[in-house]
């Protein structure tokens, strides 16, 4: 094993034995200190920034523009083998690089942010294991091992989501933002498992052996796991909800990392959007018609986090269009400046008030509201029908429960009514 | 054959249990029944770890130096391990008010009668088995909770279906398969006799007869007999079954989705979940057989730490649990509320988790043969997996009310137990080398019967052959 290879294999290994070392311990009995919780993930984050650096650095030296890590294949049945593949490549290493920085900076903020909180260290073993799970899926080099660390990612977000779980609320929301997960998953679930059928591996390089009419499917399968991560319109209702989480949380899931996962998807999905101008379509109108929500109904949020989450919307929907256009290295760029600017953003949000009087004072009370020149180019009932259309997020929530939810469950009761009298009649 | 068992394992294992169901039986003290029923299923296991490991080394078939009726191979060898150490699990952590010596000898009669008709060559030791591990329910005595009449009147069909299986078997293949068809619908409640299941869980004895179903003795059944036996009728006809399993996982998934009592509410998971293994083992692929056989072990073990915790519940907060609610019982109990997630979602395939496995395998192997059936996995999947958090955030999450007030988190009895079953799933999870191994090796075995698939014939492409 090379060094670069260990290097690329200790980014993704380190959070993963400490979320186990710590959920083991915990649950044979000890609860460690916050002053030891905090320092193990200033120290593994630490330890993971700088193996991300060397390995970059590694890469610039010797002149290599990937570096894959074969580490055998994790279970072998007859001809089929689930490969444990690792890959560093100009856009792995960025997101690696972003998502060490941000857990650490996020874990050293969450150290005095969420102090004495009874839910500290549930809060850190999330946190943990959502850093495993987010930089295994930026160092997959198969959309098998992505599929590992994008249910890790969900499965932490809904967690951290429903975390002051004393009340009703958060819990609620958690639910809705998981169903949402599980059912845009299922696109990249199939699309995985049909492209391993049409190509016979699920490694990155096998989307350059598909062709327009599978590539057509198997892009949008792989744009609806996107849209579910990435709360594209229609499903963008679960991250205003989402807003219910810590602080800290809020920050490295919905402004800084698991958005960012669905567009992270379609970076590795191009050969897909390159080969079918449909997909490709679908994906810059799904991404301006985010942006377009995000911007109105941002305009109509009542505080401050949801704010900011449409305003990642908005940001989000134009790395989808950009995505869409073949643009990568703008989306890159744009992912990541996007990422910083809004952890930052968010992290800051609970001083906000502070801050703005801070400004307005140093402005000397000149500060004017943004955005007033473009309302005043609409005729006021238009400006109306666009802030009741704001105001209820674009009736997105209300359209998938009229035409998604609704149906099903009343289905399930449907069935649930003639399962009881049938019972009722076989007692009988 | 080579290198046989020079020990009778099997047969060792076995006595040991059925003396230990009778000595409980006439205990008289429940705290003296309990050690004797897990010092029974201790000193049973180990032979059947040592004949585990034997089949792991050498090979997959062993029959015994004097006993031709058992044998252990890669397809019996793990669950029947598997079984034994969860009635293990059972007899230890289920709770004090549940528990009498009669009860500890019902469970021991279950897994010694199970244990007999997985590790046996013989069709009438089959049926013994079969029939035999309905005694404890069939019979009073053992049980304070008695099943309900339609339950126990399809699981008596279910023996008889078999019976008449294994008569027909050699002049009537045809027909036997029907039977033996029958009997796996009846025993493993496929729609539209799910019901019989579901009520069982909400009326019946809950751990015993969540370990009944956790037998699997309907799937054990395709392995054992209808593949190996009739071959042909099972190439043309098994995805028959599957597509059954299918419209079952689908439907309890649908009912699971609005259900509001937690016994109901994890019988119909666990049925919708256990589905999965026929859907599996009809698909004509080595991947999908294979990850059938890691699923059944995988429900076999969530579904009953699912089962020990609601029966831990149940005891510390009473029976009338309405999961329209929240009651927080995490505030409370923490490290119930991590292994009931963690092997909940382990059931729906969380990564990390050896229920990943499986359900990578199961949807590599049915939508290699059946790309409709095999889309449809995921969709029911990801049902049960809102069902499940939903279940989850129900009874240990919100706003927590009277009843998690001096609720006392797992007893180090419970911890030890649901610990050991959180090892399995997540150690499996990360290392499934050891675990996909037997199952890969019983695949690729039966898969030499029903290759190659029958094609299904869209009407399309009927058209077309016109």
């Amino acid at each position: 094993m090379t060094l670069l290879i260990a290097l690329l294999c200790g980014i993704v290994a380190v959070p993963g034995v400490s979320f186990l070392s710590l959920g083991f311990a915990w649950l044979l009995g000890w609860e460690p200190p916050e002053k030891t919780v905090t320092k193990l993930t200033a120290l593994c984050y630490g330890i993971v920034t700088t193996l991300a650096l060397a390995l970059a650095l590694g890469m610039a030296i010797t002149g290599q523009h990937r570096v894959v890590a074969e580490l055998g294949s994790w279970f072998v049945v007859h001809d089929y083998r689930f490969p444990l593949r690792l890959l560093a490549d100009s856009v792995s290493l960025p997101f690696q690089l972003l998502g060490a920085i941000l857990v650490g900076v996020v874990g050293r903020f969450s150290g005095s942010y969420i102090h004495r909180d009874p839910g500290f260290f549930r809060f850190f073993l999330l946190l943990h294991l959502f850093g495993f799970g987010i930089l295994l899926l930026f160092s997959a080099a198969t959309f098998d091992v992505v599929i590992g660390g994008w249910e890790l990612v969900g499965l932490t977000s809904v967690m951290l989501i429903a975390f002051f779980q004393h009340r009703d609320e958060p819990v609620k929301n958690a639910l809705r933002a998981f169903a949402t997960y599980r059912t845009c998953d299922i696109g990249l679930l199939v699309g995985v498992v049909l492209l391993h059928g049409q190509t016979g591996s699920a490694g990155f390089e096998a989307l350059s052996q598909i062709h327009a009419g599978e590539a057509t499917l198997l892009g949008l399968l792989f744009l609806l796991a996107a849209m579910g991560k990435g709360a594209q319109v229609p499903f963008s209702g679960w991250l205003p909800r989402a807003m219910e989480g810590p602080t800290p949380s809020t920050a490295i899931f919905y402004g800084a990392l698991s958005v960012h996962a669905g567009a992270y998807l379609l970076l590795r999905a191009q050969p897909l959007l390159q080969e079918s101008r449909v997909a490709a379509g679908i994906v810059v109108v799904v991404g301006l018609a985010t942006a377009l929500h995000g911007t109105l109904a941002g305009r109509a949020a009542a505080d401050t986090k949801t704010g900011l989450a449409h305003a990642s919307l908005t940001q989000l929907g134009l790395v989808f269009a950009e995505l869409g256009m073949g643009w990568t290295t703008l989306a890159l760029w744009h992912i990541v400046g996007h990422a910083a600017v809004r952890t930052l953003e968010f992290l800051r949000a609970p001083s906000m008030l502070h801050d703005y009087h801070h400004v307005h004072a140093a402005a000397g009370g000149a500060l004017s509201t943004s955005g007033e020149h473009y309302k005043k180019l609409l005729p006021e009932s238009v400006r109306h029908w666009f802030y009741r259309l704001a105001l209820d997020r674009g009736h997105l929530d209300t359209i998938v429960e009229r035409f998604l939810i609704g149906p099903v469950l009343r289905l399930a009761t449907g069935l649930q009514r003639s399962g009881k009298k049938k019972t009722e009649n076989t007692h009988e | 054959m080579n290198d046989p068992l020079r020990f009778p394992w099997l047969s060792a294992s076995l006595a040991v249990l059925v003396i230990a169901a009778l000595l409980t039986w006439r205990t008289t003290e429940t705290r003296r029944a309990r050690r004797v029923a897990v010092t029974g299923l201790l000193i049973a296991l180990l032979p059947l770890l040592l004949a585990y490991t034997d089949v792991l080394r050498v090979g997959e078939y062993h029959p015994e130096p004097w006993s031709s009726g058992f044998r252990l191979d890669a397809l019996s060898a793990p669950p029947l391990s598997l079984l034994v150490a969860l009635a293990l699990g059972v007899c230890i952590a289920a709770p004090r008010r549940m528990v009498s010596p009669h009860w500890l000898s019902g469970i021991l009669l279950i897994t010694a009668t199970t244990q007999m008709a997985y590790a046996t060559e013989s069709p009438i030791i089959l049926a013994l088995g079969w029939g035999g591990s309905l005694v404890p329910f069939l019979v009073r005595g053992f049980f304070v909770e008695t099943l309900p009449r339609f339950t126990k009147a399809t699981l008596l069909a279910s023996t008889l279906c078999l019976i008449a299986g294994l008569v027909l078997t050699k002049t009537a293949p045809t027909l036997a398969f029907g039977f033996f068809l029958g009997a796996i619908f009846l025993r493993k409640g496929l729609w539209p006799v799910h019901g019989s299941i579901v009520a069982a869980y909400e009326k019946g004895p809950l751990l015993p007869f969540a370990l009944l179903v956790n037998g699997h003795l309907g799937g054990f059944l395709v392995t054992h007999q209808v593949i190996p036996e009739l071959p042909e009728p099972a190439r043309q006809l098994l995805p028959v079954l599957g597509l059954i399993a299918l419209v079952t996982s689908a439907y309890t998934a649908l009912l699971a989705l609005v259900e509001r009592k937690p016994r109901r509410l994890l019988a119909f998971l666990a049925i919708s979940q256990a589905s999965f293994i026929l859907t599996g083992l009809t698909s004509h692929s080595t991947e999908g057989i294979a990850g059938a056989l890691i699923h059944w072990q995988v429900v076999a073990v969530s579904t009953t730490v699912l089962a020990i915790i609601i029966a831990g519940l149940e005891a510390r907060v009473g029976e009338g649990l309405d999961l329209r609610r929240f009651y927080g019982l995490g505030m409370a109990a923490p490290r119930l509320a991590v292994f009931f997630v963690v092997s909940g979602l382990a059931l729906v395939g969380l990564p990390l988790t050896l229920g990943f496995c499986a359900e990578d395998l199961l949807l590599h192997g049915t939508l290699e043969t059946h790309e409709l059936i095999g889309v449809f996995l995921p969709i029911v999947t990801a049902l049960n997996a809102v069902s499940l958090l939903r279940f989850f955030a129900a009874l240990f999450l919100g706003r927590h009310g009277v009843e998690a007030q001096g609720m006392v988190d797992a007893l180090p009895r419970e911890r030890v137990v649901l610990t050991t079953a959180l090892l399995f799933l997540v150690v499996g999870g990360i290392f499934p080398g050891i675990f996909v191994r037997l199952p890969a090796r019983a695949a690729e075995h039966l898969t030499q019967f029903i290759t190659p698939a029958p094609q299904f014939i869209t009407p399309a492409r009927a058209l077309e052959l016109r």
